[in-house]
Protein backbone atom coordinates (compact mmCIF):
# COMPACT_ATOMS: atom_id res chain seq x y z
CA UNK A 1 0.00 0.00 0.00
CA UNK A 2 2.01 2.48 -1.28
CA UNK A 3 0.32 5.48 -1.40
CA UNK A 4 -1.99 6.73 1.38
CA UNK A 5 -4.39 9.66 1.25
CA UNK A 6 -3.10 12.27 3.61
CA UNK A 7 -6.81 13.16 4.55
CA UNK A 8 -8.72 10.18 5.69
CA UNK A 9 -5.44 7.81 5.67
CA UNK A 10 -7.26 5.49 2.75
CA UNK A 11 -4.35 3.44 1.18
CA UNK A 12 -4.04 2.39 -2.45
CA UNK A 13 -1.75 -0.03 -4.43
CA UNK A 14 0.45 1.27 -6.03
CA UNK A 15 -0.38 3.14 -9.29
CA UNK A 16 -4.23 2.27 -8.42
CA UNK A 17 -6.12 4.67 -10.99
CA UNK A 18 -8.58 5.82 -8.57
CA UNK A 19 -5.98 7.99 -6.82
CA UNK A 20 -5.77 9.89 -10.21
CA UNK A 21 -9.63 11.37 -9.55
CA UNK A 22 -8.82 11.97 -5.97
CA UNK A 23 -9.93 9.91 -2.97
CA UNK A 24 -13.32 8.31 -3.14
CA UNK A 25 -13.90 8.19 -0.03
CA UNK A 26 -13.14 12.18 1.19
CA UNK A 27 -11.98 13.53 -2.11
CA UNK A 28 -8.82 14.52 -0.84
CA UNK A 29 -5.94 14.92 -3.40
CA UNK A 30 -2.79 14.73 -1.21
CA UNK A 31 -1.37 11.70 -0.87
CA UNK A 32 2.11 10.57 0.60
CA UNK A 33 3.81 7.94 -1.01
CA UNK A 34 5.19 5.11 1.39
CA UNK A 35 6.77 2.04 0.29
CA UNK A 36 6.74 -1.04 1.92
CA UNK A 37 10.62 -0.71 2.99
CA UNK A 38 10.35 2.65 4.03
CA UNK A 39 7.34 1.95 6.41
CA UNK A 40 9.21 -0.37 8.42
CA UNK A 41 12.79 1.67 8.22
CA UNK A 42 10.54 4.42 9.49
CA UNK A 43 10.11 2.40 12.79
CA UNK A 44 13.88 1.60 12.93
CA UNK A 45 15.00 5.02 12.02
CA UNK A 46 12.89 7.28 14.49
CA UNK A 47 15.82 8.20 16.91
CA UNK A 48 18.00 9.36 13.72
CA UNK A 49 15.15 11.55 12.67
CA UNK A 50 16.23 14.66 13.93
CA UNK A 51 19.86 14.86 12.35
CA UNK A 52 20.47 16.85 9.69
CA UNK A 53 20.56 14.51 7.28
CA UNK A 54 16.81 13.68 7.84
CA UNK A 55 16.01 17.32 6.70
CA UNK A 56 17.27 16.90 3.83
CA UNK A 57 15.23 19.18 1.03
CA UNK A 58 15.57 16.76 -1.44
CA UNK A 59 13.90 14.23 -0.46
CA UNK A 60 12.08 13.54 -3.72
CA UNK A 61 8.42 13.02 -3.24
CA UNK A 62 6.16 11.52 -5.98
CA UNK A 63 2.71 12.51 -4.41
CA UNK A 64 1.96 15.75 -2.94
CA UNK A 65 3.54 17.11 0.23
CA UNK A 66 1.73 16.70 3.33
CA UNK A 67 0.19 19.90 5.42
CA UNK A 68 1.94 22.26 7.18
CA UNK A 69 0.11 21.53 10.51
CA UNK A 70 2.10 18.59 10.17
CA UNK A 71 5.77 19.77 9.57
CA UNK A 72 5.00 22.02 12.69
CA UNK A 73 3.67 19.04 14.93
CA UNK A 74 6.82 17.61 13.87
CA UNK A 75 9.24 20.13 14.50
CA UNK A 76 7.49 20.64 18.11
CA UNK A 77 8.17 17.47 19.43
CA UNK A 78 11.93 17.05 17.50
CA UNK A 79 12.50 20.44 19.62
CA UNK A 80 11.24 19.08 23.07
CA UNK A 81 13.55 15.50 22.03
CA UNK A 82 16.44 16.64 20.94
CA UNK A 83 19.16 19.32 22.20
CA UNK A 84 21.79 18.93 19.81
CA UNK A 85 22.74 22.43 17.76
CA UNK A 86 22.72 20.59 14.79
CA UNK A 87 18.73 19.24 15.34
CA UNK A 88 18.42 22.82 16.22
CA UNK A 89 19.73 24.47 12.64
CA UNK A 90 18.08 21.22 10.93
CA UNK A 91 14.46 22.35 12.43
CA UNK A 92 15.00 26.24 11.44
CA UNK A 93 15.81 24.99 8.21
CA UNK A 94 12.98 22.79 7.59
CA UNK A 95 10.86 25.91 9.04
CA UNK A 96 12.68 28.03 6.26
CA UNK A 97 11.85 25.77 4.30
CA UNK A 98 8.35 25.02 4.77
CA UNK A 99 7.94 28.59 4.93
CA UNK A 100 9.24 29.64 1.77
CA UNK A 101 8.16 27.19 -0.27
CA UNK A 102 4.60 26.24 1.47
CA UNK A 103 5.10 22.95 0.49
CA UNK A 104 7.13 21.72 3.65
CA UNK A 105 10.00 18.75 3.97
CA UNK A 106 7.91 15.91 4.78
CA UNK A 107 9.52 15.43 8.21
CA UNK A 108 7.59 12.24 8.95
CA UNK A 109 8.62 10.94 5.52
CA UNK A 110 12.02 12.53 6.16
CA UNK A 111 12.64 9.83 8.07
CA UNK A 112 12.13 7.60 4.56
CA UNK A 113 14.57 9.49 3.28
CA UNK A 114 17.67 6.70 3.86
CA UNK A 115 14.88 4.24 2.53
CA UNK A 116 14.79 5.75 -0.78
CA UNK A 117 18.33 6.40 -1.28
CA UNK A 118 18.68 2.41 -0.93
CA UNK A 119 16.10 1.84 -3.41
CA UNK A 120 17.99 2.39 -6.37
CA UNK A 121 16.98 0.36 -9.14
CA UNK A 122 20.36 -1.35 -10.57
CA UNK A 123 19.99 -2.21 -13.90
CA UNK A 124 21.94 -4.53 -13.51
CA UNK A 125 19.23 -6.45 -11.66
CA UNK A 126 17.21 -7.68 -14.82
CA UNK A 127 13.46 -8.06 -13.90
CA UNK A 128 12.10 -9.76 -16.10
CA UNK A 129 14.52 -12.61 -15.58
CA UNK A 130 14.48 -12.77 -11.58
CA UNK A 131 11.36 -13.40 -10.48
CA UNK A 132 10.14 -15.94 -12.78
CA UNK A 133 8.54 -18.00 -9.76
CA UNK A 134 5.97 -15.61 -10.24
CA UNK A 135 4.96 -16.82 -12.68
CA UNK A 136 1.13 -16.73 -13.22
CA UNK A 137 0.40 -16.53 -16.90
CA UNK A 138 -1.30 -13.38 -16.87
CA UNK A 139 1.61 -11.49 -15.02
CA UNK A 140 3.99 -12.78 -17.78
CA UNK A 141 2.45 -10.70 -20.29
CA UNK A 142 2.79 -7.68 -17.91
CA UNK A 143 6.73 -8.45 -17.64
CA UNK A 144 8.12 -5.59 -19.90
CA UNK A 145 5.98 -3.31 -18.23
CA UNK A 146 7.09 -4.30 -14.85
CA UNK A 147 10.32 -3.55 -15.70
CA UNK A 148 9.55 -0.35 -17.04
CA UNK A 149 8.29 0.63 -13.85
CA UNK A 150 11.09 0.09 -11.88
CA UNK A 151 13.14 2.96 -13.97
CA UNK A 152 9.93 5.34 -14.20
CA UNK A 153 9.54 5.08 -10.61
CA UNK A 154 12.68 3.99 -8.92
CA UNK A 155 11.51 4.22 -5.20
CA UNK A 156 8.30 2.23 -5.12
CA UNK A 157 9.73 -1.43 -6.30
CA UNK A 158 12.53 -2.11 -4.09
CA UNK A 159 11.01 -5.30 -2.36
CA UNK A 160 9.53 -6.69 -5.74
CA UNK A 161 12.96 -7.41 -7.18
CA UNK A 162 14.05 -9.50 -4.43
CA UNK A 163 10.71 -10.92 -3.33
CA UNK A 164 7.38 -10.96 -5.17
CA UNK A 165 4.40 -11.40 -2.98
CA UNK A 166 1.18 -11.26 -4.07
CA UNK A 167 0.70 -7.45 -2.94
CA UNK A 168 3.43 -6.40 -5.00
CA UNK A 169 1.49 -7.82 -7.86
CA UNK A 170 -1.19 -6.28 -7.32
CA UNK A 171 0.23 -3.21 -7.44
CA UNK A 172 2.32 -3.92 -10.63
CA UNK A 173 -1.15 -4.90 -12.38
CA UNK A 174 -2.48 -1.76 -11.10
CA UNK A 175 0.43 0.29 -12.29
CA UNK A 176 0.60 -1.62 -15.74
CA UNK A 177 -3.46 -0.92 -15.99
CA UNK A 178 -2.93 3.01 -15.10
CA UNK A 179 -0.21 3.10 -17.58
CA UNK A 180 -2.38 1.51 -20.54
CA UNK A 181 -5.37 3.82 -19.93
CA UNK A 182 -7.02 6.30 -17.34
CA UNK A 183 -9.90 5.47 -15.26
CA UNK A 184 -13.23 5.91 -17.27
CA UNK A 185 -16.03 7.11 -15.89
CA UNK A 186 -17.95 3.93 -15.94
CA UNK A 187 -15.54 1.96 -14.11
CA UNK A 188 -15.81 4.69 -11.27
CA UNK A 189 -19.01 5.04 -11.23
CA UNK A 190 -19.07 0.74 -11.09
CA UNK A 191 -16.95 1.29 -8.51
CA UNK A 192 -18.95 3.63 -6.36
CA UNK A 193 -21.96 1.21 -6.56
CA UNK A 194 -20.03 -1.21 -5.00
CA UNK A 195 -19.63 -1.99 -1.50
CA UNK A 196 -16.48 -2.46 -0.38
CA UNK A 197 -14.38 -2.92 2.90
CA UNK A 198 -12.05 -0.24 4.63
CA UNK A 199 -9.41 -2.20 3.82
CA UNK A 200 -8.04 -1.94 0.49
CA UNK A 201 -9.60 -5.10 -2.20
CA UNK A 202 -6.49 -7.00 -4.10
CA UNK A 203 -8.52 -6.70 -6.86
CA UNK A 204 -7.52 -3.92 -8.75
CA UNK A 205 -6.63 -1.37 -5.70
CA UNK A 206 -10.22 -0.05 -6.57
CA UNK A 207 -11.20 1.29 -2.80
CA UNK A 208 -14.21 2.89 -3.52
CA UNK A 209 -17.01 3.86 -1.21
CA UNK A 210 -20.25 5.74 -2.20
CA UNK A 211 -19.57 9.44 -2.53
CA UNK A 212 -21.33 11.60 -4.81
CA UNK A 213 -19.88 15.01 -3.45
CA UNK A 214 -18.39 17.32 -5.75
CA UNK A 215 -14.73 17.29 -4.59
CA UNK A 216 -14.60 19.66 -1.86
CA UNK A 217 -10.91 21.19 -2.22
CA UNK A 218 -12.56 23.39 -5.43
CA UNK A 219 -13.52 26.73 -3.31
CA UNK A 220 -9.67 26.37 -1.27
CA UNK A 221 -7.94 26.51 -4.76
CA UNK A 222 -10.19 28.67 -5.95
CA UNK A 223 -9.13 30.76 -3.14
CA UNK A 224 -5.41 29.87 -2.84
CA UNK A 225 -5.40 31.55 -6.38
CA UNK A 226 -7.61 34.80 -5.53
CA UNK A 227 -4.55 35.09 -2.66
CA UNK A 228 -2.48 35.11 -5.70
CA UNK A 229 -2.98 38.04 -7.62
CA UNK A 230 -2.40 41.43 -7.26
CA UNK A 231 -4.13 43.54 -5.52
CA UNK A 232 -7.08 44.42 -8.70
CA UNK A 233 -8.23 41.66 -10.88
CA UNK A 234 -9.82 42.96 -14.19
CA UNK A 235 -12.59 39.85 -15.15
CA UNK A 236 -13.68 42.15 -17.53
CA UNK A 237 -14.46 46.29 -18.29
CA UNK A 238 -16.59 46.51 -14.99
CA UNK A 239 -16.26 43.65 -13.05
CA UNK A 240 -13.31 43.49 -10.38
CA UNK A 241 -11.87 41.53 -7.91
CA UNK A 242 -9.83 42.76 -5.18
CA UNK A 243 -7.58 41.58 -2.70
CA UNK A 244 -7.82 43.62 0.01
CA UNK A 245 -4.56 42.38 2.00
CA UNK A 246 -2.76 43.55 -1.18
CA UNK A 247 -4.16 46.92 -1.15
CA UNK A 248 -3.56 47.47 2.30
CA UNK A 249 -0.18 46.36 2.61
CA UNK A 250 1.68 48.20 -0.98
CA UNK A 251 2.96 51.44 -0.04
CA UNK A 252 2.11 53.22 -3.60
CA UNK A 253 -1.94 53.33 -4.00
CA UNK A 254 -3.83 53.01 -7.01
CA UNK A 255 -5.84 56.12 -7.95
CA UNK A 256 -6.89 55.72 -11.14
CA UNK A 257 -7.59 52.42 -13.16
CA UNK A 258 -7.99 53.11 -16.90
CA UNK A 259 -10.30 51.07 -19.72
CA UNK A 260 -7.28 49.13 -20.83
CA UNK A 261 -6.21 47.53 -17.67
CA UNK A 262 -3.36 50.08 -16.77
CA UNK A 263 -4.00 52.23 -13.55
CA UNK A 264 -2.60 55.63 -12.03
CA UNK A 265 -0.86 55.29 -8.62
CA UNK A 266 0.20 57.44 -6.11
CA UNK A 267 3.66 56.91 -5.10
CA UNK A 268 4.46 57.24 -0.92
CA UNK A 269 6.04 60.45 -0.35
CA UNK A 270 9.30 58.52 0.96
CA UNK A 271 10.02 57.69 -3.14
CA UNK A 272 9.81 61.35 -4.30
CA UNK A 273 11.06 63.30 -1.58
CA UNK A 274 14.87 63.08 -1.98
CA UNK A 275 15.60 67.04 -1.57
CA UNK A 276 12.24 68.33 -0.41
CA UNK A 277 13.09 68.85 2.69
CA UNK A 278 16.65 70.34 1.97
CA UNK B 1 1.04 95.96 11.09
CA UNK B 2 2.71 92.97 10.38
CA UNK B 3 3.73 92.05 13.90
CA UNK B 4 0.39 92.62 14.93
CA UNK B 5 -1.09 89.82 12.86
CA UNK B 6 1.70 87.85 13.56
CA UNK B 7 1.36 88.44 17.53
CA UNK B 8 -2.36 87.54 16.81
CA UNK B 9 -1.13 84.28 14.74
CA UNK B 10 1.08 83.53 17.15
CA UNK B 11 -1.68 83.59 19.97
CA UNK B 12 -4.00 81.89 18.51
CA UNK B 13 -1.75 79.18 17.85
CA UNK B 14 -1.31 78.88 21.97
CA UNK B 15 -5.28 79.42 22.71
CA UNK B 16 -5.73 76.31 20.11
CA UNK B 17 -3.25 74.27 22.29
CA UNK B 18 -4.66 75.27 25.20
CA UNK B 19 -8.39 73.83 24.16
CA UNK B 20 -7.26 71.28 22.25
CA UNK B 21 -4.71 69.07 23.48
CA UNK B 22 -3.43 67.67 19.98
CA UNK B 23 -4.45 67.61 16.48
CA UNK B 24 -7.69 66.39 16.62
CA UNK B 25 -8.32 62.45 15.62
CA UNK B 26 -9.07 61.16 12.50
CA UNK B 27 -11.67 59.16 12.86
CA UNK B 28 -11.92 56.52 9.77
CA UNK B 29 -15.99 55.06 9.03
CA UNK B 30 -15.60 51.74 7.70
CA UNK B 31 -17.59 49.18 6.28
CA UNK B 32 -19.08 47.00 3.51
CA UNK B 33 -21.28 48.72 0.83
CA UNK B 34 -24.77 49.71 1.86
CA UNK B 35 -24.01 49.88 5.37
CA UNK B 36 -25.21 53.36 6.15
CA UNK B 37 -21.54 55.17 6.67
CA UNK B 38 -22.26 57.77 4.95
CA UNK B 39 -25.81 58.01 6.54
CA UNK B 40 -23.98 58.21 10.28
CA UNK B 41 -21.38 60.39 8.92
CA UNK B 42 -24.10 63.27 7.53
CA UNK B 43 -26.43 62.73 11.04
CA UNK B 44 -22.56 63.57 13.15
CA UNK B 45 -21.30 66.02 11.17
CA UNK B 46 -24.72 67.76 10.87
CA UNK B 47 -25.15 67.72 14.44
CA UNK B 48 -22.34 68.97 15.38
CA UNK B 49 -21.49 71.35 12.38
CA UNK B 50 -24.53 71.87 10.72
CA UNK B 51 -23.08 70.61 7.43
CA UNK B 52 -23.38 67.37 5.38
CA UNK B 53 -20.39 65.20 4.57
CA UNK B 54 -21.86 63.57 0.98
CA UNK B 55 -24.81 61.99 -0.66
CA UNK B 56 -26.69 58.87 0.72
CA UNK B 57 -28.16 56.36 -1.47
CA UNK B 58 -29.45 52.86 -1.38
CA UNK B 59 -27.52 52.02 -4.53
CA UNK B 60 -24.37 50.65 -2.93
CA UNK B 61 -20.78 52.45 -3.88
CA UNK B 62 -22.80 55.60 -3.63
CA UNK B 63 -19.23 56.85 -1.80
CA UNK B 64 -16.07 56.41 -4.23
CA UNK B 65 -13.98 58.90 -2.41
CA UNK B 66 -12.98 59.21 0.63
CA UNK B 67 -15.14 62.27 2.09
CA UNK B 68 -13.67 64.45 5.11
CA UNK B 69 -15.15 66.53 7.86
CA UNK B 70 -12.39 67.84 9.42
CA UNK B 71 -13.33 69.61 13.22
CA UNK B 72 -16.17 68.09 14.63
CA UNK B 73 -16.48 68.74 17.42
CA UNK B 74 -18.62 66.88 19.98
CA UNK B 75 -19.35 67.72 23.55
CA UNK B 76 -20.16 64.98 25.86
CA UNK B 77 -20.55 65.78 29.68
CA UNK B 78 -19.02 69.13 29.89
CA UNK B 79 -15.63 67.71 27.83
CA UNK B 80 -15.43 68.25 23.93
CA UNK B 81 -13.78 66.09 21.52
CA UNK B 82 -12.71 66.86 18.14
CA UNK B 83 -12.19 64.57 15.38
CA UNK B 84 -12.55 64.69 11.82
CA UNK B 85 -14.71 62.09 10.12
CA UNK B 86 -13.51 60.37 7.24
CA UNK B 87 -16.05 58.34 5.59
CA UNK B 88 -15.01 56.02 2.86
CA UNK B 89 -16.25 53.78 0.53
CA UNK B 90 -17.69 50.66 1.57
CA UNK B 91 -15.17 48.11 1.42
CA UNK B 92 -15.91 44.84 -0.87
CA UNK B 93 -13.95 42.12 -2.80
CA UNK B 94 -16.07 41.69 -5.47
CA UNK B 95 -17.02 44.81 -7.73
CA UNK B 96 -19.80 44.00 -10.60
CA UNK B 97 -21.78 46.37 -12.72
CA UNK B 98 -24.46 44.10 -13.31
CA UNK B 99 -25.21 44.89 -9.28
CA UNK B 100 -26.04 48.25 -11.08
CA UNK B 101 -27.53 47.28 -13.95
CA UNK B 102 -30.47 46.27 -11.15
CA UNK B 103 -30.60 49.98 -10.00
CA UNK B 104 -31.90 51.34 -13.46
CA UNK B 105 -28.59 52.56 -14.77
CA UNK B 106 -27.48 52.54 -17.92
CA UNK B 107 -24.40 49.73 -18.56
CA UNK B 108 -21.66 52.89 -19.30
CA UNK B 109 -22.50 54.62 -16.09
CA UNK B 110 -23.01 50.82 -14.18
CA UNK B 111 -19.20 50.04 -15.65
CA UNK B 112 -18.19 53.68 -14.82
CA UNK B 113 -19.40 53.42 -11.46
CA UNK B 114 -17.62 49.62 -10.82
CA UNK B 115 -14.55 51.12 -11.74
CA UNK B 116 -14.65 54.22 -9.51
CA UNK B 117 -15.94 51.65 -6.92
CA UNK B 118 -12.80 49.43 -6.84
CA UNK B 119 -10.75 52.81 -6.78
CA UNK B 120 -12.79 53.96 -3.98
CA UNK B 121 -11.71 50.55 -1.93
CA UNK B 122 -7.96 50.87 -2.93
CA UNK B 123 -8.46 54.22 -1.25
CA UNK B 124 -10.11 52.92 1.39
CA UNK B 125 -7.58 50.39 2.24
CA UNK B 126 -4.69 53.33 1.57
CA UNK B 127 -6.23 55.36 4.47
CA UNK B 128 -6.50 52.65 7.00
CA UNK B 129 -2.83 52.01 6.78
CA UNK B 130 -1.76 55.74 6.81
CA UNK B 131 -4.24 58.38 8.10
CA UNK B 132 -6.76 56.82 10.39
CA UNK B 133 -6.33 56.97 14.21
CA UNK B 134 -9.57 55.11 15.07
CA UNK B 135 -12.10 53.14 13.36
CA UNK B 136 -16.17 53.23 13.39
CA UNK B 137 -17.25 50.03 11.87
CA UNK B 138 -21.12 50.10 10.51
CA UNK B 139 -22.25 47.28 9.54
CA UNK B 140 -26.40 46.67 8.58
CA UNK B 141 -27.73 44.59 11.48
CA UNK B 142 -29.84 43.14 9.31
CA UNK B 143 -27.52 41.29 7.13
CA UNK B 144 -25.18 38.43 8.11
CA UNK B 145 -21.88 39.61 9.65
CA UNK B 146 -19.64 36.78 8.90
CA UNK B 147 -17.83 37.88 6.06
CA UNK B 148 -14.72 37.64 4.23
CA UNK B 149 -14.33 41.54 4.11
CA UNK B 150 -15.86 41.89 7.75
CA UNK B 151 -12.70 39.37 9.50
CA UNK B 152 -10.27 40.85 7.38
CA UNK B 153 -11.24 44.22 8.13
CA UNK B 154 -11.54 43.59 11.76
CA UNK B 155 -8.59 41.57 11.98
CA UNK B 156 -6.63 44.50 10.15
CA UNK B 157 -7.61 47.20 12.16
CA UNK B 158 -7.08 44.93 15.38
CA UNK B 159 -3.41 44.23 14.45
CA UNK B 160 -3.05 47.97 13.82
CA UNK B 161 -4.09 48.58 17.86
CA UNK B 162 -6.72 51.44 16.46
CA UNK B 163 -9.21 51.81 18.63
CA UNK B 164 -12.58 50.64 16.95
CA UNK B 165 -16.02 50.73 17.89
CA UNK B 166 -18.56 48.68 16.23
CA UNK B 167 -22.10 49.76 14.94
CA UNK B 168 -25.16 47.69 13.99
CA UNK B 169 -26.74 50.35 12.10
CA UNK B 170 -30.02 50.44 10.50
CA UNK B 171 -31.88 48.67 13.58
CA UNK B 172 -35.02 50.35 12.52
CA UNK B 173 -35.33 47.29 10.09
CA UNK B 174 -37.18 44.44 10.56
CA UNK B 175 -34.43 41.95 10.22
CA UNK B 176 -32.12 43.88 12.42
CA UNK B 177 -30.22 41.19 14.64
CA UNK B 178 -28.09 43.16 17.46
CA UNK B 179 -26.65 40.01 18.83
CA UNK B 180 -25.71 38.74 15.46
CA UNK B 181 -22.97 41.09 15.41
CA UNK B 182 -22.44 41.05 19.05
CA UNK B 183 -21.83 37.37 18.32
CA UNK B 184 -19.49 37.87 15.40
CA UNK B 185 -17.21 39.94 17.23
CA UNK B 186 -17.16 39.32 20.83
CA UNK B 187 -13.79 41.03 21.67
CA UNK B 188 -15.17 44.59 20.85
CA UNK B 189 -18.25 46.47 22.01
CA UNK B 190 -20.98 46.93 19.84
CA UNK B 191 -24.09 49.90 19.89
CA UNK B 192 -26.91 49.30 17.54
CA UNK B 193 -28.32 52.26 16.11
CA UNK B 194 -30.49 54.04 13.30
CA UNK B 195 -28.21 56.52 11.88
CA UNK B 196 -31.33 57.10 9.63
CA UNK B 197 -33.59 57.59 11.99
CA UNK B 198 -30.82 58.86 14.59
CA UNK B 199 -31.95 56.19 17.06
CA UNK B 200 -29.56 55.81 20.27
CA UNK B 201 -27.55 58.58 18.74
CA UNK B 202 -26.53 59.63 22.33
CA UNK B 203 -25.41 56.59 23.09
CA UNK B 204 -23.14 56.32 19.91
CA UNK B 205 -21.24 59.99 21.20
CA UNK B 206 -21.24 58.60 24.58
CA UNK B 207 -18.67 56.19 22.90
CA UNK B 208 -17.12 58.51 20.33
CA UNK B 209 -16.07 60.75 23.50
CA UNK B 210 -14.31 57.44 25.54
CA UNK B 211 -12.83 56.01 22.44
CA UNK B 212 -11.70 58.31 20.22
CA UNK B 213 -11.15 61.22 23.02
Amino acid sequence: MPHQCTNCGKTFDDGSKEMLSGCPDCGGNKFQFRPKRATQTERDSTESASTPRAVSPSQPSDDDQPTTERTEGTEQSDRSGVTGTAAKAGASVREWVGNRTSNPDETDEATDTPASDDVTIEPTDDPSDEPQSVSAADDASERPAEGESADLDSSDTPDSIDSVDSIENTEDRAQASARSDVVTPEELSAAEQRPTPEQPSDADGTVVEPKSDDRPDLSDLREELNDQFESIKILNPGQYELNLMELYDRDEYIISLREDGRYVIEVPDRWQNTGRDE
Amino acid sequence: MGLLTELRDSISRVTDRLFSASEPKRIGIYGPPNAGKTTLANRIARDWTGDAVGPESHIPHETRRARRKENVTIERNGRTVTIDVVDTPGVTTKVDYNEFLEHDMEKDDAIRRSREATEGVAEAMHWLREDVDGVIYVLDSSTDPFTQVNTMLIGIIESQDLPVLILANKVDLEDSNIQRIANAFPQHETIPLSALEGDNMDEVYDKIAEYFG
